[in-house]
């Protein structure tokens, strides 16, 4: 049923938002319809997908399974906020490059899921990529280019590190 | 028919897709992304939780009394105002088959939808969802083929007599005689799993109704956009005209999305109703109770040979379950009828006999699916092929080389009448033996090994996909609401910029991309300055939709000729003011230019000149404008074809199957895009891996639905599927326009038998072979248990 609203203030890829909220509403629904950042989906409701994987204070979530008065006061980042500039992140390039999306109603989870992998390690197995990205469906591209993307963009990113290193 | 054009520039390139950016950045727009209009009304349906019932009351008023309740309505307040929907016509083998959006008298299946609410908030709607009371009357429940086809069994539609909507039948001339003499017989039932398509998007619409303009605008999330529009037109009685579907981004379909469904219906109908915008979202629950099944098949096949293995005949015995209702718009017998046909595929055995029948039960509509009857035809051919071969004592790659359809046997007509021109199974079969290292398995694996608890098997199928059926094929098929072709329009804008739109709408295939890249061929200009619109029916021209592999060849036909036609036009204006024959004119680097000269126009010129912007005229007799329209309509059916091989390993304690190594050698004739191609194979590989062995939709004797989660139906995941090798082989045809063959489904029509036969392979001297679907532990322990024992 119904509650009574609560206050919450929530700052997602960098930008204060302050909203009174249901105890009851999603996070996953707050994002989607009350601050229109439409780009985390909703492919399940049960946690099983990762569609709706967001970063909440850095770690990867599922905002399915989240409220959204929980997450008073805490720092989100959604998709939206991979690619501030005009560039693609590393991780957006080598998907766009390796065609590891298809209708791309998965990819925002992947790429919140792989970019956490990637801030863990630079160089990882292709076995650890599988594991790491194993909560997340996709049911277009048969993860086959994903996988070559997510190491690819490690690949990437190793070189862009040793590059700044010099 | 246009000559063939030897040098590509674009055609045939791994173009990254334009589709790509918005998608990446989190601004893809699919209908639940969409803003919703103020006042939008949210839609909710009141299902039957029982699968066959009379419908006695339906009590909404406590459910009109919860707050942000605006409305209620019953089938019986709705449904008189809503035609019935027809998806089959009467016609022999074919009985007629309706469908009423909500069923006014008795419900079918569960899932059925008997009231319907509307509400300003979609959790208001929720709570008030749970209050309404429906009273039923249990009827006798059918569930399975088994069940519907017995004598005295409950008919789910009174008028079809035995649950018989559909049957069709086939022998060649003198196929008894033969069948008869043969040296062997191998026959068994072959079961394929009742499956679910799962787009990751769940389906979904928003309709608008403009009171003013007496006009409706429908955002679905579908594969059909202009058969949608017209049957929404034909279903509420009102001009095509005052109807625009716009198919925006859509997450996935396979098939799924390619039927007309009834939210669809009764979500246009409320608004027009109320004047206003109505939005239904499915959540997975709904998707897997609603939408359309895939699958359930029974096929009984016996096989005849020779004694040195040649097949010499094939009788195809073969039952769908099609559920409750005939989908629209492909009717009662897609499947049944492309099961029967898709069989002799690969191989060139002279007497094929079918039967076929779809049956009606108190389960949700199948409807088509990627690959369609496809895999399971080819899991029964390669099934028999492998226990044939251990009968006659004969190699397995042996057999298959020697029934394969050769390239000296072109062109083909198969047993069941389906005539190609090009196929390349034999180097598709050494491409993909080399690809997965064949002999060196051989090596590795002695027969019977057991190693760390695992044996290991290798399979290979030989499949063929047809692609690209045009208005004939559709006829021949009795698919009568199935158009078959498609159009394009391609456009230069008066700045000079290429612009097109095309008949099909895309979930995910990259269709803008490949489009682009037909148009930069012709038009000389990189594919990426190209803006191509699909899924629009107020912006694009009229055509079927995309299913069944069709937009390469169909559409891209369409695309291929209208962008000649405007290359044309642009050489005529070029060549009239540069003062040369336009044969002498050509297209590059978005300029117009003499060849071998320094003379040329830019596009921007030549627009400006077209568009009467400019002092130079037009020449005589040139119209204004430079838009080209054209529609194609294809030969009926282009043949693709592919070989798979699997590797697996069968954990001979938990009965686990795990597929190790995956390659593919496939061929579409001329490829597009060949990135994209692989994505399509890889994508329809990995649903065959998770039809072969995991993904099941089940039913309780009742007919209740057990399986409503993605906890309870399994699909594949990262540690599921291997890497994929991919071989490409480009059989030059003519039949199509740009040598064009489809290439969506091959993927899953290849992996179901493939893994089958790995997994008989690693069944090796049990004796055992598999014949039922999906391959879960438990199946495979009841078969290795003889020889525990
Ligand atoms: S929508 Fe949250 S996991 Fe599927
Ligand atoms: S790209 Fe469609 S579900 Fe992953």
């Amino acid at each position: 049923m119904t509650g009574d609203k609560i206050d919450i203030s929530v700052t997602v890829n960098g930008r204060r938002y302050r909203r009174a909220v249901e105890p009851r509403r999603l996070l996953a629904d707050f994002l989607r319809y009350d601050l229109r950042l439409t780009g985390t989906h909703v492919g399940c409701a049960h946690g099983v997908c990762g569609a709706c994987t967001v970063s909440i204070d850095g770690r990867t979530a599922r905002s399915c399974l989240t409220f959204a008065v929980q997450v008073d006061g805490a720092e989100l980042e959604t998709v939206e906020g991979l690619a501030p500039d005009a560039e693609l992140s590393a991780i957006q390039a080598a998907f766009h490059r390796n065609h590891a999306l298809q209708c791309g109603f998965c990819t925002p989870g992947f790429l919140m899921a792989a970019r956490q992998l990637l801030a863990e390690t630079l160089t990882p197995t292709e076995e650890e990529v599988r594991t790491a990205l194993s909560g997340n469906l996709c049911r277009c591209t048969g993860y086959v280019n994903i996988v070559r993307a997510v190491m690819s963009a490690a690949e990437d990113l190793r070189a862009n590190r040793e590059a700044s290193h010099v | 028919m246009s000559d063939p054009r030897p040098v590509f520039r674009h055609i045939g390139r791994p173009v990254p897709r334009q589709e790509d950016d918005r998608l990446l950045r989190g601004y893809g727009a699919y209908v639940d992304d969409l803003p919703e209009p103020p006042g939008t009304l949210y839609l909710g349906c009141v299902r039957s939780p029982v699968a066959h019932a009379r419908i006695l009351s339906i009590d909404l008023a406590e459910a009109l009394q919860m707050p942000g309740v605006v409305a209620g309505y019953t089938a019986a307040d709705l449904t008189p105002s809503i035609r019935t929907m027809e998806p089959d016509r009467p016609k022999p083998g074919y009985k007629a088959t309706f469908r009423d959006v909500m069923p006014t008298d008795r419900v079918r299946y569960v899932g059925d939808t008997v009231a319907v609410l509307l509400a300003e908030d979609p959790y208001l709607l929720e709570d008030a969802l749970e209050t309404v009371f429906v009273d039923y009357e249990a009827l006798p429940v059918v569930v399975s083929i088994e069940d519907a086809i017995a004598e005295g069994a409950a008919a789910v539609h009174d008028d079809i007599e035995g649950n018989i909507p559909f049957a069709g039948e086939y022998k060649t001339e003198g196929f008894d005689a033969v069948f008869a003499s043969a040296h062997l017989v191998v026959k068994d039932t072959f079961r394929s799993a009742r499956m679910a398509g799962v787009s990751l998007e769940p389906r979904g619409v928003m309709a608008s109704y403009d009171k003013g303009k007496g006009a409706l605008t429908l955002w679905s999330s579908t594969q059909i956009p202009h058969l949608l529009q017209a049957s929404l037109g034909e279903l509420l009685d009102m001009a095509e005209s005052r109807i625009r579907v716009v198919a925006p981004d859509v997450g996935g379909g396979f098939g799924i999305k390619a039927h007309v469904y009834p939210e669809e219906v009764i979500a246009a109908a409320l608004a027009r109703r109320h004047g206003g915008t109505v939005k239904w979202i499915g959540d997975r629950q709904d998707d897997f109770v609603t939408s359309t099944h895939a699958r359930d098949y029974r096929y009984d096949v016996e096989m005849a040979l020779a004694q040195d293995g040649t097949i010499l005949a094939v009788r195809n015995r073969l039952h769908v379950n099609i559920g409750a209702y005939a989908c629209f718009p492909f009717g009662s017998s897609a499947e049944a009828g492309g099961g029967a046909i898709y069989l002799p595929g690969a191989y060139k055995f002279a007497h094929y006999a079918y039967a076929t029948h779809s049956v009606f039960t108190n389960t949700a509509p199948v409807g088509v699916y990627r690959g369609v009857a496809a895999p399971i035809a080819h899991f029964a051919q390669e099934g028999l092929i492998d226990r044939a071969a251990a009968a006659l004592g004969i190699d397995k790659l042996e057999m298959r080389r020697k029934n394969l359809v050769q390239p000296e046997d072109l062109p083909f007509t198969n047993a069941a009448g389906i005539t190609s021109d090009t196929q390349s199974h034999a180097a598709c079969l050494e491409q993909a033996l080399a690809a997965i290292d064949y002999d060196g398995f051989r090596r590795d694996h002695p027969r019977g090994e057991i190693r760390d608890g695992k044996r290991y098997g290798i399979g290979i199928a030989c499949i063929t996909e047809h692609t690209g059926q045009g208005a004939s094929r559709y006829r021949t098929r009795g698919l009568h609401r199935v158009p078959g072709f498609e159009g394009a329009t391609v456009r230069m804008t008066a700045d000079g910029r290429l612009v097109a739109a095309v008949s099909q709408s895309t979930q995910g295939q990259g269709h803008l991309t490949v489009f682009a890249q037909i148009i930069a061929e012709h038009l000389g200009i990189d594919p990426s300055a190209i803006s191509v619109e699909e899924g629009d029916t107020a912006t694009t021209p009229f055509g079927s939709g995309t299913f069944a592999s069709r937009a390469a060849v169909v559409a891209g036909g369409a695309v291929f000729r209208a962008s000649e036609a405007l290359a044309a036009k642009l050489k005529r204006i070029a060549g009239h003011h540069l003062e040369v024959a336009p044969e002498d004119v050509e297209l590059v680097d978005g300029e117009a230019r003499v060849a071998g000269s320094d003379m040329t126009m830019s596009f921007r010129e030549l627009a400006a000149i077209a568009h009467s912007l400019e002092a130079r005229p037009l020449p005589d007799g040139e119209e204004y404008g430079l838009e080209s329209r054209a529609f194609y309509d294809p030969p009926n059916v282009s043949i693709a074809n592919a070989v798979h091989a699997a590797v697996v390993s069968v954990d001979v304690g938990t009965g686990r199957v795990a597929v190790e190594r995956y390659a593919v050698a496939h061929d579409c004739g001329r490829m597009i895009n060949p990135m994209l191609v692989a994505g399509q194979v890889h994508g329809g590989v990995a649903q065959g891996i998770g039809e072969a062995l995991m993904e099941a939709v089940v039913y309780d004797e009742d007919g209740q639905l057990l399986t409503t989660q993605l906890l309870d139906y399994l699909l594949p995941s990262t540690c599921d599927i291997p890497d994929i090798t991919m071989a490409h082989i480009e059989s030059e045809t003519d039949a199509t326009l740009g040598g064009f063959k489809g290439a969506g489904e091959g993927g899953v029509i290849g992996a179901v038998p493939a893994v089958a036969g790995a997994v008989n392979d690693a069944l090796g001297e049990t004796g055992a072979f598999v014949n039922q679907l999906p391959l879960r532990p438990e199946t495979i322990l009841a078969l290795l248990r003889p020889v525990a024992d």
